[in-house]
């Protein structure tokens, strides 16, 4: 696994990766085979979307926000923080762009 | 202004791309990527997208003119937005360096899409400019130099990736495999 940052946040994130991990490899594939099937209307998958959800929070929440805080006060100490909310000022990116046209070259 | 862009195949399912995507690093192949955090993540419980920011930390070697021109430090910050979008088996990865922003700017777009159900196309399309206000021919060798880095970087992230998911999946992929 990759190291963080800050070597103090190193431990901190290697748990909260593996927590994340876990749970992304058990929600993926249900939720392909979810979109993909006939049978499964979108209210069967907005439930099962809003369960893995919560599953995540409960498994991974605590951690999360421990990993979270340490990272947030590495990026202040590296001087990172301004540049960061600039960046974020000038391309927030809250939403996926749009997918790229078939056919465009 | 520099536009890169390439496309290509992986030999792996997209979810075993995706969920390959955050074992990528570290691996041999790129070694200039020392550090990966992640900021923020959100997964949308109506539409099921998961959206990661992270921040990778890059270190790599630079002419000396270049090290002098920028402080002296080679390290790099990058940000990284991410969407994954199961229903429609989209990945879409935009990166920025957060770096030296004020002197270039490099825009980093990649989609992954399944191309069948053992195959994912990668599209990569990057724009890379160079912004200060200084002599002509210093701006434009700066910006050649970034070129270049960024297509070795391109290339050594498509081997290195390749081998994280060949290492990965590849007894799993053997065991399922129509015989």
């Amino acid at each position: 696994m990759a190291h963080s940052l800050s070597p103090e946040c190193t431990p901190l994130k290697h748990e909260y990766d593996a927590c994340f991990n876990t749970w992304f490899e058990g929600y993926l594939e249900p939720a392909i085979t979810n979109a993909n099937t006939k049978g499964h209307s979108q209210g069967q998958r907005i439930e099962y979307s809003k369960l893995k959800k919560e599953e995540y929070d409960r498994k991974c929440g605590s951690i999360w926000e421990k990993y979270k805080d340490c990272v947030q006060k590495a990026v202040t100490e590296k001087g990172l923080g301004e540049l960061l909310s600039q960046a974020r000022q000038e391309n927030p990116l809250r939403e996926p762009p749009p997918p790229d046209a078939p056919g465009s070259s | 202004m520099h536009i890169f862009s390439q496309s290509f195949k992986y030999d792996h399912s997209w979810s075993h791309v995706v969920i390959g995507m955050w074992h990528k690093y570290p691996n041999p192949h790129c070694t200039h990527v020392v550090n990966v955090d992640v900021l923020d993540r959100t997964i949308d419980p109506i539409t099921g997208i998961i959206r990661t920011e992270r921040v990778l930390g890059c270190k790599q070697k630079a002419p000396s003119w270049i090290v002098k021109l920028f402080g002296g430090s080679e390290d790099a910050f990058v940000r990284e937005i991410s969407f994954i979008d199961p229903a429609t088996q989209t990945a879409t990865i935009t990166s920025v360096n957060l770096s030296l922003s004020q002197f270039a700017t490099c825009y980093e777009r990649i989609q992954y899409r399944p191309m069948s159900s053992t195959q994912t196309a990668f599209t990569q399309t990057a724009e890379i400019q160079a912004r200060m206000a200084m002599w002509r021919s210093m701006t434009d060798k700066f910006e050649d130099w970034l070129v270049q880095r960024f297509e070795q970087n391109a290339i050594s992230g498509k081997a290195g990736f390749s081998d994280v998911l060949r290492t990965m999946w590849e007894a799993k992929e053997k065991q399922t495999a129509p015989s």
